[in-house]
C-alpha cells in the first residue's frame, strides 16, 4: 500500500518540477513542458510492447493462460499509452508547427503502432475458444515485435521530419539541461511504476475472470485473494 | 487436394510431415496443389487483377490529365498494389477453411511446409498482378522510369516481404471469425515499412537515373524477419 502513496507523491512532485525546477528548453519555449509526459508515455507504449511480446513468447512455451492474459494485458495498456502519446505529440505539433497533424515520420509511426495494438485486440475479438485465442494472438504478437523495429526506428529515417532529435542523438550526445534531464528522468520512471501498478492490478483482474469461467484453476493465493 | 489426395496417410508419415529433409519437397507439392487449382477457377488472379485495374482507373481518372510529380505517382501504384494483395492473397488459406480442406492438408504437410508453399503462391498470385497492373500504370500517368533495374530490385524485395506477411496474416485469419474484413485491419499497420520504403525507392527510380535505392536494405531486412518468423512460428500457426 506504501509504494502507492509514494507512486503518487512522487507523480505530484514530477508535476510541480516540471512546471517550477526545470528551465525551458531553446526553441521549444512552453512546449518544453509536454516533453515530461509525452516522452514517458511514448517510452511506456514501447515498454508495453516488449511485454507482449515477451509474454507471447512464454505462452506458446508453456501454453500457459497466465502468460495470455498478461500479454492481453498488456496490448490494452499499451493501447492506452499510445493514444495518450499520440494526443499529447499533437499538442505538441500544434504548438510548434501550427497544426496538430502533418503526417511527420514520427507521427506517422506512433500511428501505426496504435493500429498495431488496435488489431491485435480485434483479432483477440474475433476468436472465441480461449486456447486458440491466445495462440493467434501470440503469433499475431511476436510478428508485430518483430516488425516494429523497423516501423519506430527505421522508417522515420526513411523521412524528412520535423521532430527534434531523441534525447541522445545521433551524435550519441545528451542535449539537456541537467534540471530537465533529472526531472525527465524521474517522469519516466514515475509512468513506468504507474504502468506497471495497473498492469498487475489488470492481470488479477483477468485471471479472477478466468478463474471464475473455469479456463484457468488458479494458485491458492489467487484464489483465496 | 490433388495428388495429395491419392496418397495413404497418416499424421506426421508424408514428406515434410515430420523430418526437415523434406520440407521443400513439400513446399513444392503445397505449392503445386495451389497453382493447378488456381489455373483451373483462375480466382485469385482474376479477382485480384480485376480490383488493381479499377483501382488503378479511378485513381487516374480523379487525377485527370495532367498526371501527377513522381512523389504522388509512387505512392498511388504502392497503395493500389497494397490493397489489391490485401483483397486476393487472404485466399489461399481462407479456402482451404471454406472448402474444409484446412485439416487435411494439416495431415499430409507440416506446418512450415504449408506456409512455404503458400508462401509461394501468394508470391505468383501479387507477380502476376503486377505484370498488369505496372505497364497499365505506366500507359495510364504518361510516366517513365529513369532506372528501371532500380524499380525492378525494389518491387521484387517488396513483393517478397508483402506477400510474406500477408500469407502469415491471413493463415492467423483463416482460424478467427469474420476473417475476411480483418485482414485489412491486421495487416496494414505491420505492412507500413514496406510500404514506405517501396515508395521512396520507387520515387528514386523515377526521378534519378542510374540510381540504386538504399531502401533496398529496408526491404530485404523486412523480407528476412518475417519469412524467419513466419519459419520459427509456423507449428504455431498451424497448430489445430
Amino acid at each position: 500500500m506504501w509504494w502507492r502513496w509514494g507512486l503518487f507523491l512522487w507523480m505530484a512532485v514530477v508535476t510541480v518540477a516540471a512546471f517550477l525546477y526545470a528551465p525551458l528548453a531553446k526553441k521549444l519555449y512552453e512546449q518544453t513542458r509536454i516533453i515530461y509526459w509525452h516522452i514517458p508515455v511514448a517510452w511506456v507504449t514501447l515498454v508495453a510492447f516488449l511485454v507482449v511480446g515477451w509474454q507471447s513468447w512464454r505462452y506458446l512455451v508453456t501454453r500457459d493462460l497466465v502468460a495470455d492474459a498478461r500479454a492481453a494485458v498488456a496490448m490494452e495498456l499499451g493501447l492506452l499509452f499510445c493514444v495518450l502519446a499520440t494526443v499529447s505529440g499533437a499538442i505538441f505539433s500544434k504548438g510548434m508547427w501550427g497544426s496538430y497533424w502533418n503526417w511527420d515520420p514520427r507521427q506517422t509511426s506512433i500511428f501505426f503502432l496504435l493500429l498495431v495494438y488496435a488489431a491485435a485486440l480485434t483479432l483477440r475479438a474475433a476468436v472465441e475458444d480461449p486456447a486458440r485465442r491466445a495462440r493467434l494472438s501470440a503469433v499475431y504478437g511476436l510478428f508485430a515485435a518483430a516488425v516494429t523495429p523497423l516501423l519506430l526506428f527505421v522508417v522515420p529515417r526513411l523521412f524528412f521530419t520535423l521532430h527534434p532529435d531523441p534525447i541522445v542523438n545521433s551524435a550519441g550526445k545528451l542535449e539537456m539541461h541537467p534540471r530537465m534531464f533529472q526531472v525527465f528522468l524521474a517522469s519516466l520512471v514515475g509512468f513506468t511504476g504507474i504502468f506497471f501498478w495497473v498492469y498487475a492490478l489488470d492481470v488479477r483482474l483477468r485471471l479472477h475472470q478466468l478463474a471464475r469461467e473455469g479456463a484457468w484453476t488458479g494458485s491458492g493465493k489467487d484464489r483465496a485473494a | 487436394m490433388g495428388h495429395e489426395r491419392d496418397r495413404a496417410v497418416t499424421p506426421g508419415s508424408v514428406a515434410g510431415g515430420s523430418n526437415g529433409g523434406s520440407l521443400l519437397g513439400t513446399a513444392w507439392a503445397v505449392f503445386a496443389k495451389d497453382v493447378t487449382t488456381e489455373l483451373r477457377s483462375r480466382y485469385a488472379v482474376a479477382a485480384t487483377a480485376t480490383f488493381a485495374l479499377a483501382a488503378l482507373a479511378v485513381v487516374s481518372f480523379a487525377v485527370g490529365p495532367f498526371g501527377g510529380r513522381a512523389e504522388l505517382l509512387a505512392a498511388f501504384l504502392w497503395t493500389v498494389i497494397l490493397f489489391a494483395a490485401a483483397a486476393g492473397l487472404a485466399q489461399a488459406f481462407v479456402r482451404e477453411a471454406e472448402r474444409r480442406t484446412w485439416l487435411t492438408l494439416r495431415l499430409v504437410a507440416a506446418p512450415g511446409a504449408i506456409l512455404l508453399g503458400k508462401w509461394g503462391v501468394n508470391l505468383a498470385v501479387l507477380a502476376s498482378i503486377e505484370v498488369l497492373v505496372v505497364p497499365a500504370f505506366l500507359v495510364l500517368f504518361g510516366v517513365e522510369f529513369r532506372s528501371l533495374p532500380a524499380f525492378l530490385a525494389i518491387l521484387v524485395l517488396a513483393n517478397l516481404g508483402l506477400s510474406a506477411a500477408l500469407t502469415l496474416v491471413s493463415a492467423l485469419l483463416a482460424q478467427a471469425r469474420a476473417h475476411g474484413a480483418l485482414v485489412s485491419a491486421l495487416a496494414f499497420p505491420l505492412v507500413v515499412p514496406v510500404l514506405m520504403a517501396a515508395i521512396v525507392g520507387t520515387r528514386r527510380a523515377f526521378t534519378e537515373p542510374g540510381a540504386w535505392p538504399p531502401e533496398w536494405r529496408v526491404l530485404a531486412a523486412y523480407a528476412g524477419v518475417v519469412v524467419g518468423i513466419g519459419v520459427l512460428l509456423a507449428e504455431h500457426v498451424l497448430d489445430d
